[in-house]
């Protein structure tokens, strides 16, 4: 039976394929974290799961993170139930028209990660079957889980729970 | 109802008073769980609080079947028309107690983007039980202060629209 991947075998077998592509590679709590280009996404996601040595049969989530300035993260976490092993692929996005490929494709389960991802963060899923909204009722305007979606009460009323620590972080 | 609606049959104190407590002893109850309130309420509902020892019996088929409405838990303003329809489902008389912070005010999400604060806006609210969430006493804290209301009721004035303000049970 085949082995479970060490993270470092994970980022050398994805560098032979995808070279440069593959932006870094880092062994988080024993979890392979791959960024990779938005080009290649989708490709990269496809050889984790159709690679003998992989076979990351299990998407079990596909979220983003607003990092400001920095733009948008899509973070795909892939699981092999048969190597227990983890794959987690991270793809860096611009904060203007940020877009990437849809891998619900690859694995069903990701379809309503991604309706998340574009009515949470307004980033556009290319080729995704249906994207309309999931979880916010269908009049609801913006992202809210974008960092500059304002929240109306707080507009109102600061948020009172909140310290100086918070207020250096959102300084910086 | 008709019959007492039309005549001076429900001023009469006893009459009023038999009919008043028939109603206040035999709340059937609806729970619109969303929340871990829900869960205070299954435990209200349960051996050790047992509010069906009060009349209050819950596992009502549906809102047709139902006089009490419980919001326990945070409402969303997705769901929001789903409480209405439920709400309008109920056949009159019927009371609304609205269990939580949640469904009070917004509660721990005052400042959401999707959480509707206060269920007042969409059904009227006849009793608030504060906490988060509270415990099953509070519950029944507060059904006793709904069977309290409903002891005071006069039918004629509640259909008018011109019956008391809410109760807050604390």
């Amino acid at each position: 039976m085949a082995r479970p991947l060490s993270p470092p075998d994970v980022a050398e077998r994805l560098r032979a394929r995808f070279g440069e592509d593959v932006v870094a590679a880092d062994d988080q709590f024993g979890h392979a974290v791959v960024t990779v280009t938005a080009g290649r996404y989708h490709e990269v996601v496809q050889m984790c799961r159709d690679e003998p040595e992989f076979t990351c049969n299990y998407c079990d989530f596909v979220g983003g993170v607003d990092r400001g300035d920095d733009g948008f993260e899509v973070v795909t976490h892939l699981f092999s139930t048969r190597l227990h092993h983890n794959v987690r692929v991270k793809v860096r996005l611009p904060h203007d028209e940020p877009a990437i490929d849809t891998i619900s494709d690859l694995y069903a389960g990701a379809n309503w990660h991604e309706r998340e991802l574009i009515e949470m963060f307004g980033i556009d899923v290319t080729g995704h079957p249906q994207p309309v909204k999931l979880l916010l009722p269908e009049p609801f305007e913006g992202h809210p889980l974008r960092k500059d979606f304002p929240l109306m009460s707080r507009v109102a009323k600061p948020w009172p729970g909140d310290s100086e620590v918070d207020s250096e972080g959102e300084a910086e | 109802m008709g019959v007492i609606d039309g005549s001076p049959l429900h001023k009469v104190k006893p009459v009023k008073f038999l009919l008043n407590w028939g109603r206040k002893y035999s709340l059937w109850v609806m729970n619109f769980g969303l929340a871990c309130c829900a869960i205070e309420f299954i435990a209200g509902s349960a051996a050790k609080h047992d509010f069906i020892r009060l009349g209050v019996i819950p596992f009502a088929h549906g809102p047709r079947q139902a006089d009490l409405l419980v919001v326990a838990g945070t409402l969303t303003d997705k769901m929001a028309p789903a409480l209405k329809r439920v709400y309008d489902q109920m056949p009159e008389p019927k009371y609304v107690i609205s269990f939580g912070s949640c469904s009070n005010c917004g509660g721990p999400y005052w400042d959401s983007y999707s959480v509707t604060k206060g269920v007042d806006q969409l059904v009227p609210v006849d009793v608030y039980v504060p906490g988060c969430p509270p415990r099953p006493e509070a519950l029944i804290h507060g059904i006793v202060k709904l069977q309290e209301k409903i002891g005071q009721e006069d039918i004629k004035e509640k259909w008018s629209g011109t019956s008391g303000a809410p109760a807050v049970s604390s």
